[in-house]
Formats: structure tokens, sequence, C-alpha cells
């Protein structure tokens, strides 16, 4: 079994009467892109910022690299990169001063800025000051500034927020990355599920503060899947065809609706067994929940995601 | 700690805050020689008392001359140098590395005070060469052993401005805003200069008349032997407001949210 990371149980943080977070418990092992959707102020950059020791805990536990004290949990942090909302930047400072900064706060060399900034597309922006950056590259900059203290396990809060699409697909290949070549951990979160969905192996969902559900990539496809949807005022005669054919994975929804999951390619086929069975078809076609749909769906419909 | 301070050093090194501050407190002196010179050309006559400094040996009470500015102007600097940290969002970097937090907050503090010590020396260098030039060093009045005197007011001076840099600190940690640590500060310097004053005036707060730096800052000669006596209770009151103001900086700063 591999390593767990971070094992959150039952946090929460309450501000004034407002309840930030309500008996969250996640857990990361190593190796995963775990993606922490909600809409904005779900709890999603509360629950990071508890993770870092930014913000008191009012009641749970957290447990990072199977670290549970005070000052164990503290010295583990030193594992830790994080980069929340915006780029935390010294705007007067080069990239490769503000790589400097960070190395020291983490008490390590300053070798590996070299290849950080090569790593991040920024060789050529090294004496550049941050203040004249795009955020693009600002963003990049934040990420390597957090890669400076060699972490084992990253936090990103929202990386692609005001990327243009270019800029979206860079960070997320960024992220793939430095999974695939560094073995990193990643929390990453967004208000986006179609966007977390091209880079998080498993997710979280967050709702007023709640996790209101917890799903791998696979479950998360099985969920959001394509299927064949049928419309008939026959239901009953409908299922008897369906039989007949041999399909088993559907899904009766209501007196009038059939979802088919399987033989996707097969509309026309299935089509024209109904109609010789004498079924009543109001409609029929190939369609896939959306992911933002699915989102809505499990939050009630009330969201901005 | 020393990690902490290291990143504080860079940083401190790229500011232009600090050369601003450094140009500030090496320009003022050379222009009050002049303007010194200017008066006493148009027939002024310095008198220590009044205008404090008025050879290069009286050129160590510097910092006293102009106390108010030097601590305005580094009241500024620290609202900026802490205050930048919490609105830049890079407080969060060193602080989600594990590190604790008391140390962060006495990194920021002995990098102001460092700055403080390194401002109050060039003020007070300039301030006797420029005037050493134009009056020549001239003596203290009373004052025999001049080396001795002038370690003690400098350390002694210093000394005041530290609780005030101290003081400055807090505020910043605490209102985590540099334009809001900027009001509180200018207004805490303004009131603690002359709010004793008042108290002075009054029966039940006249005991706190000599418990802030400033009053000893502002209304002391420390040309004077009578205010010269009263050094060990600048020191007192100024190791007294050091310590309490950073115990509650730490206390509170400990126990702060951070966005």
């Amino acid at each position: 079994m591999s390593e767990t990371i971070l094992k959150a149980t039952n946090v929460s943080k309450t501000y004034g009467k407002n309840k930030a977070l309500d008996k969250v418990s996640i857990e990361i092992k190593r190796g995963m892109i775990y993606g922490l959707i909600g809409e904005n102020g779900a709890g999603k950059s509360t629950f990071m910022r508890m993770v870092m020791g930014l913000i008191k805990i009012d009641e749970g536990d957290i447990e990072l690299f199977g670290e549970t004290g005070k000052k164990e949990v503290q010295r583990a942090r030193r594992k830790m990169g994080q980069s929340i909302e915006t780029p935390a930047l010294y705007p007067e400072l080069t990239a490769r001063e503000n790589l400097k900064v960070q190395a020291a706060n983490g008490g390590v060399s300053e070798r590996e800025i070299d290849h950080l900034l090569h790593l991040m597309n920024l060789s050529n922006a090294g004496k550049k000051k941050a203040k004249n950056f795009s955020l693009g590259m600002r963003q990049r900059l934040a990420i390597a500034s957090t890669l400076i203290t060699n972490p084992e396990f990253l936090i990103l809060d929202e990386p692609t927020n005001g990327l243009d699409p270019s800029g979206i697909v860079e960070m997320r290949e960024i992220i793939q990355r430095l999974v695939a070549e560094r073995g990193i951990t990643v929390l990453l979160s967004s208000h986006l599920l179609d966007e977390l969905s091209q880079v998080a192996t498993h997710y979280g969902i967050l709702h007023d503060g709640k996790l209101i559900n917890e799903l791998s990539k696979e479950e998360l496809a099985h969920e959001t899947r394509q299927y064949i949807e049928l419309e008939t005022t026959e239901v009953q005669k409908a299922v008897v065809v369906l039989d007949e054919l041999e399909i088993n994975d559907y899904e009766v929804v209501n007196g009038t609706s059939i979802n088919i999951y399987e033989r996707i390619d097969d509309v026309a086929n299935i089509n024209r067994s109904l109609v010789l069975a004498d079924v009543n078809v109001s409609r029929i076609g190939t369609t896939r929940q959306k992911l933002e749909e699915y989102f809505l769906q499990l939050t009630g419909g009330n969201s901005h995601a | 700690m020393l990690n902490l301070l290291t990143a504080e050093r860079i940083k401190l090194f790229r500011s232009k805050k600090l050369w601003i501050v450094l140009a500030i407190f090496t320009i003022l002196p050379i222009l009050q020689a002049v303007n010194s010179k200017i008066s006493v050309d148009y027939g002024k006559e310095l008198v220590q008392v009044v205008d404090t400094v008025i050879n290069g040996a009286t050129g160590v009470l510097m910092t006293e001359k102009n106390g108010l500015t030097v601590l305005l102007v580094i009241s500024a600097f620290i609202c900026f140098f802490i205050g930048e940290e919490f609105q830049n969002g890079t407080i969060r970097n060193a602080l989600s590395l594990g590190r604790s937090r008391t140390h962060y907050y006495l990194s920021k503090f002995v990098m102001a005070a460092l700055l403080s010590l390194i401002g109050t020396i060039v003020m007070t260098v300039v301030g006797i060469i420029s005037f050493t030039v134009i009056f020549e060093f001239g003596e203290v009045a009373e004052i025999n052993h001049y080396f001795i005197y002038a370690i003690k007011s400098f350390s002694t001076l210093y000394l005041l401005i530290l609780a005030n840099v101290s003081i400055y600190v807090t505020i910043s940690f605490l209102t985590k805003n540099s334009g809001i640590a900027l009001i509180w500060s200018f207004l805490y310097t303004i009131a603690t200069g002359f709010l004793p004053d008042i108290f002075q005036q009054t029966t039940h707060f006249k005991h706190v008349t000599y418990w802030f730096s400033e009053v000893f800052l502002f209304y002391s000669d420390f040309a004077n032997p009578a205010d010269i006596a009263k050094f060990p209770v600048m020191v007192l009151v100024s190791l007294i407001t050091i310590v309490v103001s950073s115990t509650i900086g730490i206390f509170l700063f400990k126990r702060t949210d951070i966005k």
C-alpha cells in the first residue's frame, strides 16, 4: 500500500458564524494528483491553508508524512511547496532573486536555480523583475519557487486562474511533468471540473465547507460516460426489446426515459429493433453528461462552477 | 532563524527603500550643516541647548536633533518592509515551509534594528564630519572624556530609537497592511511624542510621562549633565518597551490567520 502523504480527519474551521469547513476528511497517497473542486467560497483555499499551517484548525487532525505531533507536523511541512491563489512573489526582485530568497527560506542550496528557470521556460527572464512578468510567467515562477526546496508534496490553489488557453495547457503540462519526472504528489484546486479532469487522478468535491463526494478518475469517467438516451411512452415494451438485444447495462430513468450505457455506436440498429417491435420512440440519440452538469447535480445546481 | 535572516538580507539589499532611507540619513546632516553655516553668516549665533548640534563634537547628537524625522522615516520603512509581505502573500512562502512564527517575527525585528543602527551611525558620522568641516570639531561643554560620552550618548539614543522600532514592528504585524500600519505608526509617534506633555499637567497620569521613549528623545538635552544622569532610566524604559512590545507582537502573530 502506498504511503499516506496527507490525512485530514474531520477538520473544521469557523469564521464568526460562517462555517468555512465542516468535518472534512481527505486522504492523499503518494503519487496522487488530488483535485479539490468547489465553487468560490466552498472552502478549498481554507483547507489548503490549514494543511500548510497558515490558519488554525478549530477541530480535527492533520497528519503529514505520517507525523501527527504539532512540532513533527511543522517539521514535515519542509517537504511541502505551495502556491496559493495569486503567485506570491517579490515584484521588485528578478526571477533569479525571487528563487534565491526562497532557497534561503528553505535553507537549501541555490544550485537548482538555473535548472528550474530552464524547466519553467524562464531562462531568458532570469534578470527581469517579477513585476514586469505576464500572469503566466508569474505562475511559472511561483511554481519554480516552490520547487527550489525540492518538495515531495505540492499544493497549488487554482494554478490556472486568469491564464489564457495556451497558458492553461502549459500549466497542465508542467504539473504532469513534475509528477512524472520528480514523483511529486499534488493537491490542486479549481472551480472548473472540466479543467481538473485533464490532470487529476482523484477528486474531492467541496460544497459549503463539506466534502460531498470523493472519487477516482475512473469513477468520474464512469459517472460522466457517454450513453444512448431513449425517450418513449412505452418503457415496458422497450425494456423487453433491450433484453432481447442482450443489452444489460441500461437504466430506466423515469416513465418516459431510458439511458443505455452499452453499444453506443449501434443506435441505428437499436432504433430499428424498437420500431419493428412497435415501440413508440419519441427520441433516441447519444449524449454525454458534461462534467459541469455532473458537478451541478451533486451540489444541487446552485453553484457558479 | 539564520536562513530567514539570509532571505531578509537578499530582500533588503535589493530594496529601493533601504537606499532611500540611507540617502535621507546621509543628506540630511549635510544640509543641516550648510544651513547652520548660512545662519551663522547671516549673524545668528549657534546655541547648543537650542540647536543641539553646533560643532563636530556635538555631531554625536545628530539623532537627537532629528529625532522626529528619524522615527517617521524608519516607521515608514518598517511598515512597507513588513506590510508588503502580507499584501504580496510572500509571508506564506516562509511560513508554509514550517518556519517558526517567532523566528519570522524576530528576523524582521533584527533587520529593522540593523537598518536603524546603520542609519543612525551614518547620520551621526556624516553629522560629525560635515559640522567639523564647517565649524571645526570643538568640544561638548562640561564633558571631560569625550569618547566615553560619545559612546554612551549614541548608544542611549539608539536604544530610544530601537524601542520605537520595536513598536513599529508590532504595529505592522498586527495590522498586516502597510498603509494602515503607516497611519497607526505615525499616530503613535505623534501621540507619544506630545501626549506626555499633557500627562505632565495632570495628577492621575503624571507618573506615565516618562514611560515613553520619545519623551527623552524629544525633550532631553543629551549634552546637559542633569539629562546625562538619566541615561540609565532611558535604557531601562527602552528595554522594557522592546521586551513588552515584542512579546505582545509575537503572541498575537502566532494566533493570526494568514490569508
